[in-house]
């Protein structure tokens, strides 16, 4: 799909939603900034994801770790990653950036359960990262160095890219052809990023992402409570009706 | 200032499977059993409670349940002339915390190994000759028998309300089962669970290649089930939610579930929890320990515990470690192959395919942690190794353990990382797929051992536990082996796509998770110049100390450990109440 490349740029829209928001005093936008942990809006709305264009429903609301540029840098990427298609809303309208923020504002990006202790020194990519930074100090350090790596090869930071620039832009990252002087980005995007892309879809709504359950019913998992005793001989080899209509933690909270 | 306890009859270090089961033995002969335990109980926390248990981030993702490693991690190295560094986050295995430990939330396969396994060395000479075996592959024999263990599996299985099919009763070959089993005295405590599609679909392209397929033996339980001791399992719901989560239904076979809250009624037990073992006190003079030192993380205050009898029944890494940490026993050196302490290190051979059937319905979701239908044909020493250049083998399985969508989506090869087109593949195979996988034996390498590393430590100041590990020789080239078969068996379904099969490869890899299930560092045996504790578990060279678990395996089976590992903990059960009413070497 293609039709990303008729929005506003990324950062535009992000920029718009501040205003609006400053302007109006409005907490009612999705992005809206400021609404902190605390501004939490349940998840709502019957929104079918069979829909030909499913829409988004209210999710977390405000940034809590992201700088605006952090947040430029992350909306464009998740939405990049994640066009509004057949399939989803855009990555924004999934949650994808919340998600992110919250965890690395949380105690996965402070490290929590990493071992973190010197000394330090680089070895096989098969024993792990190997560096002094939390996942949120690695995260935003990634965020700047791909910035500058944009602004030498495009002469804009990445958020300015058209959405089919910054998906190469990304795969070039991915694929180590991008290399940047101070921060691994390779390591970072495939490491980091790309598993936290991953959990923000597929993860419980209770953490802000997949909103809606939009991937879940994209993928047909039927998500909680599971009591599939008698669903495991009934349905073995037949499509699971219960896909159709998941249930997440937020739905039984 | 370390305040010293009232002396205790037998004390165990570490509150998991093992610990509950030895202490099952001793506290029913109204024996006094400490057991002292790092972490809490998970028993009416989060983890243990709907909506919260399903919470894939939470537990499996960011591993809740798992050993935290800001506290207490492993170094690796690849070889001897490498230079370690600490595993900053594991993947490959993850060790548990708390009453029931790493059974907690563990998947549930439960075998019982081969029937030559204990006598592995003795088998391969008596089959192949003494050449068979490479210089760099230091197998033993473990200095029991399978005769001997017997009773003990037929125990554990009847605790644990294993549900399978048997498929060799004293010798007689059953259909449906596993026709390599040793032989059993009867049937599993309950039928199998429900057979998967997917398991349907390897079961027909199996049978119609001549392989044997049948039910991975599993704690997870088929039926609503009462054990020997009264203690209640509930019936499995298929959920998908076992390895890296606790039951919230008490449906899988778990010390939390079936020893502890019991063993919490008996006379004469106590656990203790928050209580992190520092160390064994060891009296080198005499030959004896007189206890352990603990850290209550809740105070922050150590104890001195004294005891008659210590067992180290800790994972398998902190066994080893305790021993090295206090000189007890001699440190294996690779450059003599002198020593024994931290020897035999093995781990698992892995490796999977991935089968897209556009028109099958598989439903991951509808799935437990063993709902596996394997074939053994190419497992072990299953097969005629003559002329093949290694040893062992693997199990062949068609797993479908969950459909949790963050870690179990299976994408055909080629697919976009991103973007519409991943997604599509998303909702084209999701319920399409699935995996198969080896699980693979690892044999002792004369390179791949344990040690203390030299720089770095746990947050208690204490060295951390130094892996040199690699994959070798034997394992990549019985992967290869063992991996073709797989994606023959793949190939032979009709399917529309079948993923690369790769076979293991060195470096050894820590980002994947592979298993945990880790053995050695501790060998039983009958000679003290190639084991650390002798066939009945007892230290050479400190009478009154014991270990158990999979620390004590020399080698390492294309099985999980479950079986032989609580087999030896309840026969250890039974000679330590000889032990406590005659102390002597058994």
């Amino acid at each position: 799909m293609s039709d990303d490349t008729t929005q506003p740029p990324p950062r535009r829209h992000f920029l718009r939603q501040v205003i609006t928001v400053a302007g109006t005093a409005s907490l009612s936008s999705p992005l809206a900034v400021g609404g902190g942990a605390a501004a939490i809006v349940a998840a709502g709305g019957a929104h079918a994801a069979d829909a030909p264009a499913p829409a988004a429903a209210a999710g977390l609301i405000g940034y809590e770790c992201f700088s605006a540029d952090e947040a430029a840098f992350t909306e464009t990427m998740v939405n990049v990653m994640c066009p509004a298609d057949q399939f989803t809303p855009n990555g924004v309208d999934c949650g994808l950036a919340i998600f992110m923020d919250r965890q690395l504002g949380g105690a996965y990006g402070k490290g929590a359960g990493r071992y973190m202790s010197g000394p330090w020194a680089q070895g096989k990519p098969q024993l792990g990262l190997q560096l002094p930074l939390t996942p949120e100090q690695f995260f935003k350090a990634g965020v700047e160095a791909a910035n500058g790596q944009a602004q030498s090869k495009f002469g804009k930071t990445f958020d300015q890219l058209q959405p089919a620039e910054a998906d190469g832009f990304l795969a070039a990252i991915a694929d180590g052809k991008i290399s940047d002087e101070a921060v691994p980005l390779a390591a970072w995007f495939n490491e980091l990023v790309y598993p936290l892309f991953v959990q923000a879809c597929y993860a419980d709504p209770l953490y802000g992402g997949n909103n809606n359950k939009v991937f879940w019913k994209m993928l047909g998992y039927p998500g909680l409570p599971a009591t599939h005793t008698l669903d495991m001989v009934n349905y073995r080899g037949k499509p699971f009706p219960g896909a159709k209509d998941p249930k997440s933690i937020l739905d039984f909270s | 200032m370390i305040k010293k306890l009232e002396k205790r009859t037998v004390v165990i270090v570490g509150g998991g499977l093992t610990a509950g089961l030895v202490s099952r033995q001793l506290t029913a002969q109204g024996i006094d059993v400490l057991v002292l335990e790092r972490g809490g109980d998970h028993t009416n926390g989060a983890e243990a409670k709907l909506p919260s248990q399903r919470d894939e981030l939470r537990w499996d993702v960011r591993q809740g349940l798992v050993q935290k490693w800001n506290v207490q991690t492993y170094t690796l190295r690849h070889s001897r002339s490498d230079t370690s560094l600490p595993v900053r986050w594991m993947e490959a295995f993850l060790p548990g915390e708390g009453m029931g430990g790493a059974a907690n939330h563990w998947n549930g396969h439960t075998w019982r190994w081969s029937e030559y396994d204990p006598t592995l060395r003795t088998h391969y000479v008596n089959r192949y000759g003494a050449k068979a075996i490479p210089a760099n592959m230091p197998l033993q024999d473990w200095g029991v028998t399978y005769k001997e263990m017997e009773p003990h599996h037929d125990l554990f299985e009847k605790l644990f309300g294993i549900s399978g099919k048997a498929g060799n009763i004293h010798g007689k070959k059953q259909p449906g089962g596993n026709p390599f089993e040793a032989p059993r005295r009867g049937e599993y405590p309950q039928k199998p669970l429900e057979i998967t599609e997917a398991g349907s679909i390897f079961r027909q392209t199996a049978e119609k290649m001549g392989y044997h397929p049948f039910p991975t033996p599993a704690a997870n339980s088929s039926g609503v089930y009462t054990n020997p001791d009264g203690q209640k399992l509930g019936q499995c719901q298929y959920c998908g939610h076992c390895e890296r989560f606790i039951c919230e239904a008490q449906a899988k076979g778990s010390p939390e579930v079936l020893l502890y809250p019991m063993l919490k009624q008996r006379k004469g037990f106590e656990l203790r929890l928050n209580s992190h073992v520092l160390g064994v006190n060891y009296d080198q003079k005499t030959k004896r320990v007189t206890g352990v030192r603990y850290l209550d993380l809740r105070s922050g205050q150590e104890y001195e515990q004294p005891a008659d009898v210590v067992v180290l029944g800790a994972f398998t890494m902190t066994n080893t470690k305790l021993l090295l940490l206090d000189k007890i026993g001699t440190p294996y050196d690779p450059a003599t192959g002198k020593g024994v302490v931290g020897k035999n290190f093995c781990y698992q051979t892995t490796s999977s395919v991935n089968v897209f059937m556009k028109d099958r319905w598989t439903n991951p979701f509808l799935s437990t942690g063993s709902t596996g239908t394997v074939i053994d044909d190419f497992n072990n020493d299953n097969f005629d190794h003559t002329g093949l250049g290694f040893l062992g083998g693997g199990m062949i399985s068609a797993n479908m353990f969950s459909g949790r969508p963050i870690v179990a989506r299976r994408l055909p090869p080629g697919t976009p990382r991103w973007g519409t087109k991943w997604k599509q593949a998303n909702v084209d195979w999701y319920a399409h797929s699935f995996g198969m996988s080896i699980q693979g034996s690892c044999y002792p390498h004369t390179e791949n051992f344990l040690d203390l590393d030299p720089v770095y430590k746990d947050a208690y100041g204490q060295p951390l536990v130094r892996m040199t590990f690699d994959w070798r020789d034997n394992e990549t080239k019985m992967s290869a082996y063992v991996t073709k078969k797989m994606e023959d068996i793949a190939k032979a379904m009709g399917a529309d796509i079948v993923g690369p099969a790769v076979p293991r490869k060195s470096p050894f890899d820590t980002r994947m998770y592979q298993t945990t299930h880790i053995t050695g560092g501790t060998p039983m045996g009958t000679d003290p110049a190639t084991s650390v504790v002798s066939s009945h578990l007892q230290h050479w060279d400190a009478q009154n100390l014991f270990v158990v678990g999979a620390s004590v395996f020399q080698h390492n089976a294309g099985y999980n450990p479950t079986g032989p590992l609580a087999a030896l903990a309840l026969r250890l059960g039974d000679d330590l109440v000889q032990y406590v009413q005659r102390p002597r070497m058994l």
